[in-house]
């Protein structure tokens, strides 16, 4: 009776009275005893059934982030470190690391392995044992922090294959890890427009837009996808609309079906492709673009009305 | 005189020439969030940061607190439970219902919920008092605290729910979340104006005042329902 709790109905009930006149509680602290664990449980049940398979992705998604934007910062500074004793090393980021944490000191580079010329004609400081030890742990650090990306990635290319099959298929899993991480959930994702989708990640282009004169922002993190970013310029706002309704497309049946639909992926390919050979050069420009909407003359981009 | 007691549970205590606001440690040795614990004549006192509770600024502000050591209350927007706890400080031998929409921040606060007894934590969206109607029963006072648009609807659906007649209703008007640019001061009004006159209850406003410093364009507000007799 007590779990029972949400229909309208249990509105005009009077719980404690229901409860003492059927002998469930004796007393009325009894109740209150009752009443408090009865929601404290409940409300950790739920909070234990919101963990979903889309807060997971999300989690790894952001801890992809945290992670690059550490090793990033890391690797700067090995660089920097490492760069006094042998500065004519031309590694930088993971191969630096590496190297760092395979032989410390340039001294240890053995003949057989190529950079030993430039290892033993360094024009870099000697490195005393204590800071070679210090170096080494650093970079071995670092190297765990690259293998954890590396698992995190894979982790997230798995899950989005049970998940979201055909938006992993479409935009692939990380671009799609991306999308449900910046929508909320897939749920949310399925629920916008496809011109939601197209500018997700877009926020400050779009609001400066809608709040003043600069030109729509044509993609937002869609763009990371090579569909996008490999395309001519003059093709990308056109790519970038129906990229993101097929996307759009891709995340609904995920939520809804949750089957696989290969025909989503050849319905795309098709249609990407007739915009390519529509659109084989770049469109003569008119006037100069100032901004301006309506000086434009494109009134493609004012369809669909205000969002 | 360093310890002066407010309001029922309410002190100011004077710590190394600073006053302070403080509330008597209902769990005495623990700190909730890190806030400073001062024991003075053999009793345990919390701090209560005004800058980070709306309750706490509205009684540096000198509102006139409706809290009374056994009083019922209905917390909604309890978020991590920063003022809850102080609020289950006051309330030693009453009862506070904490009303939290999301499930990140209710972890916090059922940490809270677990060592202290008069706490009854409910993870529900304000807006659908039905859905937790079977849970809570008449308050005394109603304090919310949400960042929501319709803030005021709110807190009007709520104490037709579950206010005592001539219960008392504390709330935090946060101007931001109702329109980012217009004015606050306008916004304000408007928010008054509805609670006064826009729904099926209605309001008696005792006090009101802006919570800066400690807030900006917060608006604090205590009012009285107002029972129409003549049904």
């Amino acid at each position: 009776m007590q779990e029972s709790g949400q229909g309208a109905a249990l509105q005009d009930l009077d719980l404690r009275q229901a409860a003492i006149d059927s002998c469930f509680v004796e007393l009325d602290e009894e109740y209150d005893i009752l009443l408090r664990e009865v929601c404290i449980r409940a409300a950790k049940s739920r909070i234990s059934s919101n963990d979903t398979d889309d807060r997971r992705i999300i989690q790894a998604v952001q801890a992809l982030d945290d992670i690059d934007r550490n090793s990033n910062e890391l690797s700067e500074r090995l660089l920097e470190w490492y760069g006094a004793y042998f500065p004519e090393l031309e590694l930088t980021g993971e191969p630096l690391a590496r190297f760092v944490s395979t032989f410390g000191s340039r001294a240890n580079v053995p003949e057989s392995h190529p950079i030993f010329v430039k290892a033993s004609m360094s024009m870099g400081s000697e490195l005393s044992f204590a800071d070679e030890e210090l170096l080494r742990t650093f970079a071995l650090n670092l190297c765990s922090l690259y293998d954890t990306r590396r698992h995190i990635e894979s982790y997230i290319v798995k899950a989005m294959g049970s998940l979201a099959p055909n938006l992993s298929d479409i935009a692939g899993a990380l671009l799609g890890a991306r999308l449900i991480s910046m929508a909320g959930s897939l749920q949310k994702l399925a629920s916008f427009p496809s011109s939601t989708v197209q500018v997700i990640g877009a926020h400050r282009a779009l609001f400066k837009h809608l709040r003043g004169n600069t030109p729509p922002p044509k993609h937002g993190i869609i763009f990371n996808n090579v569909v996008i970013k490999n395309a001519p310029w003059w093709q990308r706002g056109k790519l970038a609309r129906s990229f993101a309704s097929k996307i759009s497309l891709a995340a609904r049946t995920d939520f809804y079906t949750g089957k696989r639909d290969p025909s989503i992926r050849e319905n795309m390919d098709k249609k990407l492709n007739a915009i390519r050979t529509a659109n084989p050069s770049p469109p003569k420009r008119e006037s100069k673009p100032t901004g301006k909407p309506g000086s434009r003359g494109k009134s493609r981009n004012k369809k669909g009305g205000r969002r | 005189m360093p310890v002066e007691e407010l309001s029922d549970g309410i002190f100011r205590i004077n710590v190394d020439d600073r006053e302070m606001l403080a509330t008597k440690n209902l769990m005495s040795g623990i700190s909730v969030y890190g806030e400073r614990l001062i024991v003075e004549e053999d009793v345990e006192y919390r701090q209560w940061d005004p800058n980070r509770s709306k309750l706490g600024a509205m009684v540096l502000k000198n509102f006139e607190i409706p809290l009374h050591y056994d009083s019922a209350v209905l917390y909604l927007g309890a978020a991590s439970g920063t003022t809850v706890s102080h609020v289950s400080d006051i309330l030693r031998d009453g009862l506070v219902y904490a009303v939290e929409f999301s499930p990140r921040t209710m972890r916090d606060l059922l940490q809270l919920c677990d060592q202290r007894p008069n706490i009854i934590p409910i993870l529900a969206d304000a807006n659908k008092p039905q859905s937790y109607a079977h849970i809570v029963e008449k308050v005394d006072v109603i304090f919310q605290d949400v960042a929501q648009p319709n803030q005021a609807e709110i807190a009007a659906i709520n104490s037709k729910y579950f206010l005592e007649q001539h219960g008392h209703l504390m709330l935090s008007i946060k101007s931001r979340s109702i329109d980012t640019v217009a004015s606050p001061k306008r916004i304000f009004k408007e928010e008054v104006q509805k609670l006064e006159t826009g729904f099926d209850v209605e309001f008696e406003v005792l006090q009101r005042k802006e919570l800066d410093p400690f807030h900006e364009d917060h608006l604090g507000l205590v009012a009285r329902m107002f029972v129409d007799d003549e049904e």
